[in-house]
């Protein structure tokens, strides 16, 4: 606590900081003050007009279209959230540990397709879950009816894409703080009476928690802002707030509408990652009094 | 001897096709502590490990507690380890850490609580400390709670490996101390894995050294230091000096000639041989440093040696002198006194006991 509040004073090291501090107050602070000054803005003719109103907001807060694809986008995001973490647990897991002799052909192929663009892999995807793709040609051969797997094109494929396309964050941050753990700890909860599931619930899983949540979050934020997904693999039949945003901005160039959608996303999105945080936090005090 | 707690039959340990352990038999009495000792890679942590659970065995058999232990899994067995790093889970509290062998045999709340203060006690640790966690701790506060986590569940064996090297000498002695004391009072096994000669001599019943995955001598620590197996276990334990002599069987006994060695009447009894000394070979004769004393002018002795000073070292309680005879140099530990014996470059005279010496294979 004294070294904190000791750093505060030191000129030189307050001067360091200097760097971030404009580059977070350039690119992250003033174009989120423009986005909200845009948000009283009309449009007339396709032309921004400085209006200085709150025309925007009440169409906003009067359609319950834009709520239901606010809705929509956050369900998807915390689903997706969900299965990423879950997915990447035993993972990661069996990466460091049951697979530990191949991990590094195992991290250098998921480096490979996570650097691969995303759009690429998307469009692959649909070329995998056709209904004459790949997967249904050789369920097909194989005995299974014609196209009897018919995802393409619908929410789910959509969170197919999304899980494909983020599970490499859940599982790198994941990999990266159980890679952090003493092996001895485990051998010690094994020593003491603990099964391998046990022990790896008393151990491993609460010393990679801080991990865990670093990919979780990482996954809710992107998953919030996807477009490609929904767009290609969804077929644009139920579209998210990033598609919503887009066509604000582009198609119906309409600005202060679109800044708006922006501002209300942003919201939404910082009001779920303060409410896991108050959730963590009171889990962390309830676990030290147990 | 009541039957054994542990009994190790003929124990291999191969990883691939190094060769960690070959045939070790060895076998631990109910209530007795055992240091396994030797130098890095001899196979001592190893042979922890198997008897831990941690590492198969590739042959032979182990028998704990009057249970086979093929194929059980570590945490079924009657053993707890006390590791090198304490392996303290760092999320947990003290409280949570001791307890945690009896919370996952799923006991009373209430008797946990009660064998946890017990062990808190036990190990002089306050209770204020239940709700810390380990890192608030200091490095001999962990070190009794780990031990406190694995003995509060009683296990008849407790295995501890190395878990001292980490400490300050002046800790280690105390906590070395506090561990005797606490073996005599919970009567469980302990086998001490160690390279610290010193405190293998101080702690333990008997002392097993090995090397190279093969034990070399099971004894008492007098029957290690005074009386080793061979020169290797001579110049391990402690410093020694190893003089190269020629032994001949006459009689009950042996007579030897050395160099620089001038007895009276060169005689060793039969129990001052070690096993595998063949008569006429080439042996060599084992001198403890403490064992060698400075003779006064005139004075005599059953053997002596003639040398030049060529160096000391003043350590509190005893002066070491390294002493220069021909190309050969001896090691010798005196009582410390305020007034120097002997100075840098006097020629000297060193005598020697007869009873004292020991021959081992050269």
């Amino acid at each position: 606590m004294a070294e904190m509040q000791k750093s505060w004073r030191d000129g030189a090291l307050r001067l360091s900081t200097l760097p971030l501090l404009l580059l977070m107050g350039l690119f992250f602070v003033i174009p989120l003050i423009m986005t909200a000054l845009l948000s009283f803005q009309g449009t007339q003719y396709y032309r921004l007009v400085w209006t200085w109103d709150t025309n925007v907001w009440t169409d906003v807060f009067s359609q319950i279209h834009y709520w239901k694809i606010m809705w929509r986008t956050l369900t998807m995001a915390l689903v997706c959230t969900l299965l990423c973490t879950v997915l990447a647990i035993p993972i990661a897991y069996a990466m460091l540990h049951r697979l530990s002799r191949w991990s590094d052909q195992i991290t250098l192929l998921m480096v490979f397709a996570f650097l691969t663009d995303a759009v690429l892999k998307t469009f692959g995807w649909v070329l995998f879950l056709d209904r004459s793709g790949v997967l249904n040609g050789t369920l097909e051969a194989i005995g299974f009816p014609p196209a009897a797997v018919n995802v393409l094109f619908s929410p789910n494929a959509t969170m197919i894409g999304m899980v494909y396309n983020l599970l490499p964050y859940t599982i790198f941050t994941t990999a990266l703080s159980m890679a952090r753990i003493d092996r001895d700890l485990v051998l010690a909860a094994r020593d003491a009476g603990a099964t391998r599931l046990r022990a790896f619930h008393e151990v491993t899983l609460p010393l990679a928690k801080p991990g865990i949540w670093a990919g979780a979050v990482l996954v809710f934020v992107l998953s919030l802002g996807v477009f490609l997904e929904p767009k290609v693999m969804g077929g644009g039949t139920s579209p998210l707030a990033a598609e919503l945003i887009r066509q604000s901005f582009e198609t119906r160039v309409n600005w202060p509408l679109g800044a708006a959608l922006t501002l209300v996303l942003i919201v939404i999105g910082a009001a779920v990652l303060a409410m896991a945080g108050v959730l963590a936090f009171w889990q962390a005090r309830r676990g030290s009094n147990d | 001897m009541a039957s054994p707690i542990i009994q190790a039959t003929g124990i291999e340990k191969y990883y691939d096709t190094y060769r960690a352990l070959t045939n070790i038999s060895l076998s631990v009495a109910n209530g007795e502590f055992l240091a396994l000792v030797g130098p890095s890679g001899c196979g001592k942590t190893s042979l922890l490990k198997i008897l831990a659970g941690f590492e198969d065995l590739s042959g032979g058999s182990l028998v704990i507690d009057g249970q086979d232990m093929a194929g059980m899994p570590a945490s079924a067995r009657p053993t707890r380890m006390v590791f090198q790093k304490l392996a303290l889970f760092p999320h947990k509290t003290v409280a949570q850490n001791i307890g945690f062998p009896l919370h996952l045999a799923k006991r009373p709340k209430r008797e946990i609580d009660t064998a946890v203060r017990r062990m808190l006690e036990l190990m002089h640790l306050k209770e204020s400390y239940l709700n810390r966690y380990p890192h608030e701790l200091s490095g001999g506060e962990q070190q009794r709670v780990a031990l406190a986590r694995s003995m509060v569940s009683q296990p008849p064996v407790l295995l501890l490996d190395e878990p001292m090297s980490a400490l300050d000498a002046k800790l280690k002695k105390s906590l070395q101390a506090e561990l005797k004391h606490l073996h005599r009072h919970v009567g469980t096994s302990f086998v001490h894995v160690t390279h610290d000669l010193e405190e293998a001599m101080m702690l333990a019943d008997r002392i097993c050294v090995m090397r190279a995955g093969e034990i070399v001598q099971i004894g008492e620590p007098s029957e290690i230091y005074y009386r080793p197996a061979d020169a290797f276990v001579a110049g391990f334990i402690g410093d020694t000096n190893l003089l190269p002599a020629k032994i001949m069987q006459v009689g009950e006994g042996f007579e030897f000639s050395c160099d620089i060695l001038k007895c009276s009447s060169p005689r060793l009894d039969a129990e001052q041989v070690a096993a595998g000394v063949a008569a006429g070979a080439d042996a060599l004769l084992m001198i403890r440093p403490e064992m060698l004393r400075l003779l006064a002018l005139g004075e005599t002795a059953d053997c002596t040696l003639a040398g030049t000073v060529r160096e000391y070292f003043i350590r509190g309680a005893s002066i070491q002198y390294r002493i220069s005879i021909d190309d050969t140099e001896i090691v010798m530990d005196v009582p410390g006194t305020s007034v120097l014996p002997a100075q840098q470059g006097d020629a000297v005279q060193l005598g020697l006991s007869l009873s004292d010496l020991f021959a081992v294979e050269a």
